[in-house]
């Protein structure tokens, strides 16, 4: 009680609140979720089992005690503990590539007795800390690409390795933490050149290899570039860094496209063609906008949804909750939910320019970076914006490891927020 | 606070702000302008996915008569909540009146599948057509009741093939637990349970798919095109090496009489029949049962369940003789023509007299005339001179001992018994040479199965030079010789001629044709239980052979005089057959091995 009484008197509570608004948005909805079917479409759809709502209470308490110990946990030792923890989460992410569970095909959860894991999910936690770590130890020095490189190589092992369960939306998150804080940390210009001329050599190679079937048109890039890098008279090891860089991810990204799945590959190129695939991946995207829509301002069904619109709704208790909050919850609901998120968001880039020390501030970009890139991509997906892929809506899907990471990302923003204003 | 940071943190501020604002208008459209266009198809026609069973593959004859197909059937189903408390709903009462349903048998029936956890009641399995038309037509006055198609396993003769075409259950938790089939199986699907539906399982099962359909909003499906997401993948069918004809006329010549009789085809090794006797209808596993007829048939005393040709152990008799005279002729402790002591109808081993089936006695025979007239004494003495590991080694050779094929889990591999299961099963040295007699007529604890004793009769008839038994053309097995037999060519011939003389001189001739020489051995088995089981192996025509059949029936008393007439007969019915087969049993067999 005491713990408690101190944190609610130290810290922001609209950000406390915000939290518990969150949470009970998300037991609402699966509350609502799975309850039975009822009508016209009962015996279709086989519903989703209430037990999964109270295995969500169980883990939103366990995910409240994760968020307190997170707001009291002294931020200097666990700045100390980043390799530490980089280190055992790159060993689970191998571990479980060997000895983990494999559902449908992927390798993803580590089996503890009655406990499952996703080492991934906590995998992103020890991303923040490590990279944060990095760069504010490497604040004062000029030469900044030493560090950006080493935190780039860092992430990319986790990115290689969760790829390889295959998790490509999970996978995701990495790179895109990573860009937030090195955003923050402030790239030279050359890194940036690099980094993006990098993406774009991927992206014209798998054009001209994947939809035009040839490789002149990349080839015809290099050469350019190798032109403008002459032009340009940037130093000759950054040049050769920037062309060696192209000229890999050039030829790597058939290697990953190889690499992906077959459905994964399909969704991909059902984006680009939706025609392709109208009735596979596609199915999941129409009924969730079908969903949505129907749920017009003030939303229709609360406690029935799935009476008629969301029957059928593949994975709606997990990544597509937002389309049962589009429909039970209408536009209104919609936007309240994605306010609550855009004010966590903006709230942790507030506390990353007032921080006085930069690691707090680190971690601040790379939390608010991580609920930025899930909440984005999520609603995207489920509101047709972008190709479907694995992404849960943090503290409001329905499972344990993401809302534990998620509760305990937060609790940190509420840590720094008090410290903030000790300082 | 440093300027870049600042910079920094608005263009930070900017993109998520760009981007929620992108998120925001999106679904302001999909919420706003277009909310009627989606409510509507919400509530109008909506896409759903629905699975669809893949049919299974038929069971055909060798001539292509379909043994087992897929029957659609209507069932009238109601929602779970139509019975609460043993109280019916409205629709329910009415339905029960309207066609005339006892009620508390109805409603106990009910409340039964209630208990099991099923989705949907079903009132009425296999409704008639007009049942179904008067649910579709007061749709209105009977809410929640519905009329469901679904496939059904029929068996077209029922009891002819019930023991080896056997039949299909629903699967249970078990089968859908498994890993392996767990993607496989869906809850309700139907399953092999035994006999070829079981063994060929893989084979016959439809691959499941799933359609999406355009349903209202009362969940019926409109529109006529359905859009596939995973096409149905119907099973393939399977072709038995029975011809439907042969069957037939073997389950006639058994009528109710408990036995069985299997036929196989020389030099193949197909199984042509296989009829155990009394049988059951499968047809009724596949519906409902009542729990009255299932008692009946269970406790029949006949058991028509039993599959005797795969299951049934029996003695052999005298159909073991053969077997103990190669033992002796290649263990070289008699000749073909030696002469033992003369059969005076007993023999005393010991202090013990073990009698000849001939009270009478056979007086004077050589080995020849001993295997012909099937006489006790003669075998006795041979016996003696024979180790009991010896007899093993060869009833092993030839086929006994262990089971014939591997097609189904259920058959059994019989006992041939060795001096080590002795020693287990009376202890070391309790027992004594004595049981040499017993082992040389086949009595005792020797078990054989009707498939054994064909394919002995087969193994005996082709000097060994024929296939493992297969009842299953196609898919084609791979046609695997059977290994050569440890016997010299002259043994198998005095064997072979003289099972042709049991047919025309000695204890078999009420199994002779006319025109086609025939080759066989009788044999009449004690059996504690009762009156004596009757047994007879044959081939024929005896210098080319092409059919081998063997026939038991219990408890009917003399091999040569009960089962020998109805394996004469049933190598009539096969004559004629072949005869109308244009393209001849043997050229047929040949193009399919060359195939292989």
């Amino acid at each position: 009680m005491h713990l408690i009484d101190q944190i609610v008197k130290t810290v922001d509570q609209r950000l406390l609140l915000v939290f518990f608004m969150l949470i009970v948005f998300s037991l609402a909805l699966l509350w609502s979720v799975t309850e039975p079917i009822r009508g016209p479409y009962e015996d279709l759809d086989p519903g989703v089992p209430k037990s999964i709502f109270f295995r969500q209470v169980l883990w939103a308490c366990a995910g409240v005690l994760m968020m307190l110990v997170a707001a009291r946990l002294p931020l200097r030792q666990l700045e100390n503990a980043a390799w530490l923890l980089y280190l055992s989460l790159l060993l689970l992410l191998v571990l479980v590539l060997v000895v983990g569970s494999s559902v449908s095909g992927s390798r993803r959860w580590l089996v503890l007795g009655p406990l499952r894991m996703q080492p991934s999910e906590l995998a992103k936690i020890a991303l923040i800390i490590t990279t944060a770590s990095i760069l504010s130890r490497q604040h004062t020095v000029r030469r900044q690409i030493w560090p950006a490189l080493a935190t780039l190589f860092l992430m990319t092992a986790y990115f290689l390795l969760v790829l390889r369960e295959p998790d490509l939306g999970t996978a995701l998150v990495f790179p895109a933490i990573w860009m937030g804080m090195i955003f923050w940390f402030g790239i030279s210009g050359v890194f940036l050149l690099g980094l993006l001329t990098c993406v774009l050599s991927a992206v014209i190679s798998f054009y001209s290899q994947s939809v035009l079937e040839h490789a002149w048109p990349w080839s015809v890039y290099i050469v350019v570039l190798i032109g403008l890098l002459y032009m340009g008279r940037l130093r000759v090891l950054s040049s050769a860094f920037i062309l060696l860089g192209n000229i890999a991810a050039g030829l790597g990204i058939p290697y990953f496209w190889d690499r992906l799945q077959d459905y994964q590959q399909k969704r991909i190129m059902s984006f680009f063609d939706p025609a392709s695939d109208a009735f596979g991946s596609g199915y999941q995207v129409i009924q969730s906008k079908v969903a949505i829509g129907s749920g017009g301002l003030f939303g229709t069904h609360y406690l029935q949804g799935t009476q008629k619109g969301l029957a059928f709704l593949p994975e709606r208790h997990t990544d597509f909750i937002f389309s049962v909050a589009g429909e039970e919850l209408g536009f209104a609901g919609a936007i309240v939910i994605l306010a609550l998120y855009l004010f966590v968001i903006l709230r942790g880039l507030d506390l990353a320019l007032k921080s006085r020390r930069p690691f707090p501030a680190y971690l601040a970009i790379g939390i608010a970076t991580y609920f930025a890139f899930h909440v984005v991509v999520n609603v995207a997906i489920t509101s047709g914006l972008l190709p479907v892929t694995g992404m849960p809506l943090p503290l409001i899907s329905y499972g344990g490891s993401n809302l534990l990471t998620s509760a305990f990302l937060y609790g940190l923003l509420i840590n720094i927020d008090a410290r903030s204003f000790d300082l | 606070m440093d300027h870049p940071r600042i910079l920094r943190a608005r263009i930070f501020r900017g993109v998520i702000w760009l981007l929620f604002t992108i998120l925001g208008v999106n679904l302001f459209i999909l919420q706003m302008p277009r909310h009627r266009h989606f409510k509507n198809q919400a509530l109008e026609n909506r896409q759903v996915s629905l699975p669809i069973k893949g049919p299974r593959g038929r069971i055909l004859d060798r001539d292509g008569v379909i043994l087992a197909d897929n029957l659609y059937i209507a069932d009238i189903s109601l929602p779970l909540d139509a019975l609460q408390d043993s109280i019916p709903d409205p629709t329910l009462s009415r339905l029960m009146s309207w066609f005339g349903l006892p009620e508390q048998e109805t409603l106990a029936r009910l409340a039964d599948q209630q208990d099991r956890g099923r989705r949907r009641l079903t009132l009425i399995a296999n409704a008639s057509h007009t049942q179904y038309a008067i649910v579709e037509e007061y749709r209105q006055d009977l809410p929640g009741a519905r009329v469901d198609a679904r496939a059904r396993r029929r068996y077209l003769y029922g009891p002819l093939f019930a023991h080896i075409v056997g039949h299909v259950g629903e699967v249970n938790q078990a089968d859908l637990d498994t890993a392996a089939a767990g993607a496989v199986y869906r809850l309700g699907d139907m399953k092999g349970k035994l006999g070829i539906e079981r063994a060929l399982e893989s084979q016959l099962r439809g691959r499941n798919g799933e359609k999406i359909v355009e349903v209202n909003a009362s969940g019926q499906i409109v529109g006529s095109e359905p859009l596939w997401r995973q096409r149905v993948g119907p099973g393939k069918d399977v072709t038995l090496t029975l011809s439907y004809t042969l069957q037939a006329s073997l389950r006639e010549l058994f009528g109710e009489r408990p036995g069985c009789g299997v036929a196989i085809a020389l030099p193949s090794g197909e199984v042509l029949a296989a009829y155990s006797s009394p049988s059951y209808d499968p047809n009724m596993l596949t519906t409902v049962i009542s729990p009255a007829e299932w008692e009946r048939l269970i406790n029949d005393p006949a058991k028509p369940f039993f599959n005797r040709v795969l299951q049934g152990t029996y003695s052999p008799g005298s159909l073991y003789k053969p077997v103990t005279s190669l033992c002796g002729l290649s263990q070289e402790v008699i000749g073909t023509h030696s002469v033992l002591e003369a059969c005076y109808g007993g023999y005393y081993f010991g202090d013990r007299l073990f009698r000849c089936w001939k009270w009478g006695g056979h007086g004077e025979l050589d080995h020849g005339e001993a295997l012909v007239h099937s006489c006790d004494v003669f075998y006795y003495q041979l016996g003696l001179r024979l180790e009991i590991d010896q007899l093993h080694a060869t009833a092993l050779s030839l086929g006994l001992g262990k089971r014939c094929s591997d097609l189904f889990a259920t058959e059994v591999a019989g006992n041939i018994p060795t001096a080590a299961w002795y020693d287990r099963r009376y202890g070391a040295h309790k027992w004594t040479r004595g049981i040499m007699l017993n082992n040389a007529i086949g009595q005792g604890e020797i078990l054989v199965t009707p498939l054994q004793m064909v394919q002995l009769a087969g193994l005996l008839a082709t000097g060994g030079e024929m296939f493992h038994l297969t009842f299953v053309q196609n898919p084609a097995p791979v046609a695997q010789p059977m290994p050569s037999l440890p016997f010299s060519d002259t043994h198998l011939r005095w064997v072979q001629h003289n099972l042709e003389q049991v047919v025309d001189v000695g204890t078999g001739t009420a199994a002779n044709l006319a025109g086609i020489p025939v080759a066989g051995k009788t044999g009449t088995t004690q059996n504690p239980h009762g009156k004596d089981h009757a047994w007879f192996m044959c081939y024929a025509p005896a210098d080319a052979p092409e059919v081998a059949l063997a026939v038991i029936l219990e408890n009917a008393g003399h091999g040569g005089a009960e089962a020998a007439p109805v394996a004469g007969r049933w190598l009539h019915s096969y004559f004629d057959w072949a005869s109308q087969n244009d393209e001849g049993e043997p050229v047929a067999l040949a193009k399919d091995q060359g195939e292989n």
